[in-house]
């Protein structure tokens, strides 16, 4: 079943076209990766499927429904959840604290939100970082804690904008095995990233965004084949080699 | 000694204090003092919903105060309502007006917003000060309006002593703190501290910011309507400079950050240490050089936003309980 379903979406800022006609689907359960350049539009991309700001154009179906112009917290309730390419933890407050934040989503209770904190942290290795201070984690963790915040609402589909950014090779590994680990338990996931090597191991399908417009999609190894690919990212002189 | 039971030693010392106080102070004048330094203490409370949880900052909290003052005091002179009746009447009159003035305001940022309120309430208090009569309502303008102290007793919220008041605006701070406790546990609490701190964050996590500020908003002038009444039936005679000027929501304010904007000690270490300045300043100084309390607040507050940016409270908290960790064993210990 597909959970997510763009049809021709556009976003232009006046005169820039941030996003072209770009159609794009998701099944439930799997992993699809959105690649591009710097500058793509990814970001953008994301933005209006999070009801940051809806799309100038185009569709967009969430299970089936659509849901152009519904507010980020409408679109968390109907079980979509996002991290932030720039994190941003509540920095005063501990972590279980932010991660009580999102379980609140779907519990009134206290007791039940503290419990479902204690739970994704747990299945995230966070549990010894329940009680430090956002604010002084490392990068690795911040990021992880943006993972954490988005789990607890309970999400159907999970959008990870840029979760790798920024960390060393080992942390990146870890990383890739928590993802992994999620689509095992069921999460569908939309993930941007620029690290080419994570993003081939954990995608099912990759599109790949180039100047606002869809260039390629299709499975990893077919998306780095093609020609348009290498050409959006190394420049014309790489294409014959 | 249970270990648990002995941390709470202190708070429960410091209740009994609070409620034993007017057998010791015998000075009408230094209860007086004290009561005032309870009002402000409440008020700081009241407006830290907002100010401190919800991370945005009002200035214009007067017009609540004076919402509760004026329909309290205009439905028992002109219609014989009881005060505490007509207490209520003006919470929700407030709480309305708050949501109100929180509608269009809470999409503005930082000092925006603060303006917007001071704006609204010295809108208000002009307003006042101009005209006679609101409809069928008397506000006597700049004049005011005197409550007089015909029938004492607890039904009319009027007595001879300071005492009952005492014990009325201790009764109002030990609520607010109450509820202050509970919010910051609440949904409610974490939806306004995450709204406050990184909006877009917590609105991706399902927190409707604006509707949890309003919230918050409306709780606030409710409670600060509260005391308006209080002021006027204990002074017994209100006028638009006294109950409505910005004076009020400045020196709200400076309390909250000075104590600390957020926690729930902060308002009470802020009125603690500023009210007695104010005070004293006014006995000795009031008539050479009045507002110098409020001279003295400034400094004290930029020397605070300096070395603790979050107020008073911080340090203190930690020296408490370093203090009690020192007496009873950790808490990990005792646990």
């Amino acid at each position: 079943m597909k959970i997510l379903e763009l049809n021709r979406i556009r976003k232009h800022f006046g005169g820039i076209k941030a996003v072209e006609d770009f159609s794009l689907s998701v099944e439930e359960g799997g992993i699809v990766g959105l690649i591009g350049p710097n500058g793509a539009g990814k970001s953008t991309l994301f933005n209006c499927v999070a009801g940051v700001y809806p799309p100038t154009g185009g569709e967009i179906l969430f299970r089936g429904e659509g849901i152009h112009g519904k507010k980020p917290w409408d679109l968390c309730d109907k079980g979509l959840a996002r991290t932030f390419q720039i994190v941003k933890p509540f920095a005063s407050k501990t972590v279980l604290y932010n991660v009580m934040v999102g379980a609140f989503a779907t519990t009134d209770r206290r007791s039940e939100a503290e419990k479902r904190a204690q739970e994704v942290l747990g299945r995230l290795n966070m549990e010894s970082l329940a009680d430090v201070r956002a604010g002084n984690l490392t990068i690795a963790d911040r990021k992880r804690l943006e993972i954490a915040r988005a789990l607890a609402t309970r999400p159907k589909l999970l959008l990870l904008d840029e979760v790798m950014a920024g960390l060393r090779p080992t942390e990146v590994d870890e990383m890739v095995a928590i993802i992994k680990g999620l689509r095992e338990g069921g999460m569908t996931i939309f993930v941007i990233e620029h690290i080419m090597r994570a993003i081939m191991a954990l995608s099912d399908r990759i599109a790949v965004l180039h100047f606002g417009v869809k260039i390629a999609e299709g499975t990893p190894q077919e998306v780095a084949r093609d020609e348009r690919v290498i050409k959006a990212y190394l420049g014309d002189d790489y294409v014959a080699a | 000694m249970n270990p648990i039971l002995s941390r709470k030693l202190p708070l429960i010392g410091v209740a009994l204090i609070a409620l034993g106080l007017p057998l010791v102070v015998r000075s009408a004048t230094y209860l007086h003092i004290v009561i005032l330094l309870y009002l402000y203490a409440y008020l700081t409370m009241s407006w830290n919903l907002v100010g401190g949880f919800a991370g945005v900052l009002p200035l214009g909290h007067s017009a609540f105060l004076g919402i509760g003052a004026y329909t309290s005091t205009v439905l028992s002179l002109q219609y014989g309502v009881s005060p505490w009746m007509g207490m209520l009447v003006g919470a929700l009159l407030a709480s309305v007006v708050g949501v109100i003035i929180g509608l269009p305001t809470f999409k503005m940022r930082g000092a925006y917003f603060a303006l917007a309120t001071i704006a609204f309430a010295e809108g208000m208090r002009v307003m006042v000060e101009n005209i006679d009569s609101l409809g069928p309502f008397r506000l006597n303008g700049p004049r005011g309006l005197q409550i007089p102290p015909l029938k004492t007793g607890l039904v009319h919220f009027m007595f001879a002593e300071k005492e009952p008041y005492y014990y009325i605006i201790l009764i109002l701070l030990a609520g607010v703190l109450t509820l202050t406790w509970a919010i910051s546990r609440s949904k409610l609490g974490y939806y306004l501290m995450a709204g406050g701190e990184e909006p877009e964050a917590a609105q991706s996590l399902g927190v409707n910011v604006a509707r949890a500020k309003l919230m918050a908003m409306a709780i606030s002038s409710f409670l600060t309507a509260f005391a308006g009444t209080f002021w006027a039936q204990f002074t017994l005679y209100i006028h638009p400079k006294s109950v409505m000027s910005l004076d009020i929501s400045f020196e709200i304010a400076f309390i909250a950050l000075i104590g600390g904007r957020g926690s729930i000690a902060g308002p009470i270490l802020g009125a603690l240490l500023l009210r007695p300045v104010s005070d004293f300043s006014r006995i000795y100084f009031g008539s050479t050089l009045p507002g110098l309390h409020l001279i003295i607040y400034g400094v004290v507050l930029i020397v605070v936003m300096i070395y603790q940016p979050r107020g008073l409270q911080e340090p203190l908290t930690r020296i408490y309980q370093r203090a009690m960790n020192r007496l009873f064993g950790s808490r990990e210990a005792a646990a």
